[in-house]
């Protein structure tokens, strides 16, 4: 077991790799009545395409990484994992995302019986016809649930307008058709592939021994036997650095239309350090260009032409990464023209040095707010790692980011012809 | 005056103040509540209030100056909801600051952050003795977008109407934002008079959690508000528990492609009861938890929906049951659903259903001492009610319950009305 400790930041993160290749880590909160554990896959919905070594190469059904997460839950002989986690006291659930796939639980007593359970239901994949097909009407309805959901329709009209090729433009739940070919067979073949140990992380943060905990899960382990597993690859076709359309507009009844926009990045394939650099750098970037106490924001809410909710955010991975930005606005048309307008005038003069100083004081208080709850810790924590880079050395990258690279970033990033918008608007 | 909770409780300047000294996080939590009773001639301008306070203050009047000063405090998070408890309409606003010893601040952050909240609540910008008109006009419009905004989230909007309609003849019926019809008779002049009277008369009560002590907080109050308040003022149950009736039905169309359906149910129990226990191990085994009846028979038995749950407003004394369906699965939904609240009230709930909802009810407890934010929230349940419960006494109270005491409480809960709401093409 090998300890880290982050005197910035008050905390100490103990952490093993054990024999199987999983990666344990644990963050202890003393004082902390509650303890918030997640068990994760980088496995998630772009994974749709991928080959481990030494096996045969194959293509899955959209949506299976979420119904696999669905699936999970299921136990030999009609158990129930909700049951037996509520039995001990223990709130529990999961979600999928574009490249993870996290089981959880937060309990406040009999945690590690709890944190037993959660390994446990993970590493035992029980799939039947019926049980898969019972499943298809309750995705079904999520499914349809997000359909009536504007924001998520305007968010993945804009992945859409993007990506032409990259799986990241497929919706992560699927559609009702592409679930409806899952078979159990399926599942397994996806399990086998993604859910062994050394693709897999947990991470425990709260009112917990250390020592204790890492043992209990190292004696779990050992009592699995795990064949060695090989690479495995993913497999994504080349994706156009230009985006596939420029507008892309669904209807659905709104109060108002709903316009979000964004620059699809150029480079990809870059990972750890340099992303994370990237990315702090990029998030800078765009909250001095749209931040709520910026002038553009003022303009525009003075103008009516935003409303309150008008927010930004930066997605990215090796293979894709984007901003995006709106709300919703009365006139998406001229919305778009006066930040055209506004952003080029920013990219003549560069940003102000005491804005840059003030933003960069902005992100780094509400990096250490973050730090508050155990669930955003778990979260970012297991995002960071999968991808290379490490949560809690955040501060210090933010503290040597300069002017002249947030000025650069704006240059680079921000290329018209690199943006898509999506709209969401009422049926004509 | 201590509490079994933790927090130390004073005055100032009007104002009562509940503090609770501690190390256990990076932030100083501030929430201040103001409350008043949810009236129609009231409820629009009281919410509009803080919408144009936050615009802009007497030292800070333009709001891209307000919001910079927050970013200078290292981006300390300032925001503000308004909504009903029972009967009242709360604006409550927060302020999450960074502890000084995490960065190198020449100021005091807990010192600055209640100058500002102080400022932003009692010294706003003012033209020709009331509100800035520009800043009125505006914000108008922007509560005008929320309230027509309402209807663009499916799952929201048919819970409000479920609301709405449950309660056409109470106060509650009301939404926390107002009536969009108010909006165009006010005048940064009616506005203002209207601030003033509230700001005398609503109940205010300000917490802090963190590393500070009461004695520094009243200081702080003293200095930063500018408020003139006579006495302290506290809040008037007003809860009226309405008299059970046969059960309506109402069904609505909207463009969309899942039915909503939402059920409201009427109880006898509020959170001043001493049956509020067992009250909410009625909800817990109904719908609160992925292991409850609804979740178990509607969606994971029948494969009807994706979510199937209850909720519980102990304030109000009300019940709402949700999901969303194919539209053509209505009547088995529906009775799916009945059949659920049968059991509940015939006690046809196993021991495993017990144990596992107090265990569930046990935890939701016990984490709220890890959220600074949850504890203040918590311990304003006592405020709001007049019925002290700390935790602990709770927690004993869940323990003790027993099949029959829930059973006793379903008979207090009463369906009072099925909404549902579907697609335009829909027969």
């Amino acid at each position: 077991m090998e300890r880290i400790q982050y005197d910035n930041l008050q905390e100490t993160l103990y952490y093993e790799v054990l024999d199987n290749g999983l990666h344990v880590y644990v963050l202890p909160k003393p004082g902390f009545q509650k303890t918030y554990a997640t068990f994760a896959t980088k496995y998630g919905s772009v994974d749709n395409h991928f080959q481990v070594q030494n096996e045969e190469e194959v293509k899955v059904p959209d949506g299976i990484a979420h119904f696999l997460e669905h699936k999970m839950f299921e136990e030999p002989e009609g158990g129930d994992v909700f049951a037996k986690f509520a039995s001990k006291g223990a709130s529990a659930n999961a979600f999928t995302s574009f490249d993870q796939t996290v089981y959880l639980f937060s309990a406040t007593e009999h945690v590690l019986d709890n944190l037993e359970t959660l390994i446990d239901f993970v590493q035992t994949p029980y799939f039947t016809d019926q049980n898969v097909d019972k499943e298809k009407g309750i995705i079904g309805q999520e499914i349809n649930m997000y359909k009536d959901n504007p924001d998520w329709r305007l968010y993945f009209g804009l992945i859409e307008a993007m990506y032409k090729v990259h799986p990241v433009h497929i919706d992560i739940a699927g559609t009702v058709e592409s679930i409806g070919t899952i078979t159990k067979e399926d599942l397994y073949t996806c399990y086998n592939a993604f859910y062994h140990p050394s693709n897999m992380l947990l991470f425990v943060v709260g009112g917990v021994d250390a020592e204790q905990t890492i043992k209990m899960v190292r004696e779990n382990q050992a009592r699995k036997t795990y064949e060695p597993q090989g690479a495995i690859q993913r497999i994504f076709d080349q994706e156009p650095q230009e985006v596939a359309e420029q507008r892309r507009v669904n209807r659905l009844a709104v109060s108002l239309p709903k316009c979000l926009f964004g620059f699809k990045e150029k480079e990809t394939g870059l990972a750890g350090e340099d992303q994370l650099r990237r990315d702090l750098t990029t998030k800078l970037m765009l909250d001095l260009l749209y931040g709520s106490s910026t002038e553009l924001y003022q303009k525009l809410y003075d103008e009516d032409l935003i409303t309150d909710n008008f927010s930004h955010e930066y997605s990215s991975a090796p293979q894709y990464a984007f901003s995006a930005a709106g709300g919703d606005t009365r006139d998406p048309d001229q919305l778009l023209s006066r930040i055209r307008e506004e952003v080029d005038r920013l990219k003549e003069s560069g940003f102000d040095a005491s804005d840059f100083e003030r933003a960069k004081k902005k992100k780094m208080g509400g990096y250490l707010r973050m730090l508050n709850s155990p669930e955003n810790i778990a979260h970012e924590f297991t995002r960071y790692q999968f991808r290379g880079s490490n949560l809690f050395t955040v501060l210090p990258v933010y503290e040597s980011i300069l002017l002249e690279d947030v000025n650069r970033r704006l240059q680079e990033h921000v290329d018209w012809d690199q943006l898509s918008v999506s709209l969401v608007l009422s049926p004509e | 005056m201590t509490t079994k909770m933790g927090f130390e409780h004073g005055q100032a300047g009007g104002i009562r103040i509940h503090v609770l000294p501690t190390r256990r996080f990076k932030t100083f939590a501030i929430s201040l509540y103001a409350g008043s009773p949810l009236a129609e001639d009231t409820v629009t301008s009281t919410a509009l209030t803080p919408f144009v306070l936050r615009r802009g203050t007497a030292s800070y009047p333009e709001t891209r100056a307000f919001r910079e000063r927050l970013e200078q405090l290292y981006g300390a998070g300032f925001g503000f909801d308004v909504y009903k408890r029972g009967d009242h309409q709360i604006v409550h606003f927060r302020m999450d600051t960074i502890n000084d010893s995490f960065v190198q601040s020449e100021e005091s952050l807990l010192d600055s952050s209640f100058a500002f909240l102080g400022e932003a609540l009692s010294s706003p910008v003012l033209e020709n003795g009331a509100f800035r008109s520009s800043y009125v006009k505006t914000e108008r419009d922007t509560v005008r977008k929320k309230l027509e905004a309402i209807v663009n989230d499916k799952i929201r909007y048919a819970a409000e109407r479920c609301i709405e309609v449950m309660c056409s003849h109470e106060p509650y019926r009301l939404h926390p934002l107002g009536q969009r019809s108010d909006l165009d008779s006010i005048t940064p002049e009616s506005l203002y008079q209207s601030y003033r009277t509230w700001l005398n008369e609503a109940v205010f009560d300000l917490y802090v959690v963190g590393d500070t002590t009461l004695e520094e907080v009243q200081n702080l109050v003293q200095q930063h508000f500018k408020m003139d308040r006579a006495q302290v003022s506290d809040y008037t149950s007003s809860v009226v528990a309405s008299a059970a009736r046969e059960p309506q039905t109402v069904i609505e169309k909207l463009d969309i492609n899942q039915g909503k359906l939402n059920l409201g149910l009427r109880s006898q129990i509020t959170y001043r009861d001493d049956n509020y226990a067992a009250a909410l191990m009625y909800n817990g085994i109904l719908g609160g938890y992925p292991h409850s009846k609804l979740f178990i028979n509607v969606r994971e038995k029948a494969s009807l929906a994706y979510y199937a749950s209850s909720r519980y407003d102990g304030h109000k004394g009300i019940a709402t049951i949700q999901s969303g369906i194919e539209i053509p699965n209505y009547d088995k939904a529906v009775d799916i659903i009945k059949k659920q609240l049968e059991d509940m009230a015939n006690g046809v709930i196993t021991d495993m259903e017990m144990s596992q909802t107090k265990a569930m009810i046990r935890n939701v407890v016990k984490e709220m001492q890890d959220s600074a934010f949850e504890l203040i929230a918590y311990d304003f349940n006592r405020v709001i009610s007049g019925k002290e419960r700390p935790a602990e006494e709770l927690l004993q109270q869940i323990e003790g319950i027993s099949t029959e005491d829930v059973q006793h409480a379903a008979a207090s809960f009463s369906l009072d009305t099925i909404y549902f709401l579907k697609g335009q093409k829909e027969e």
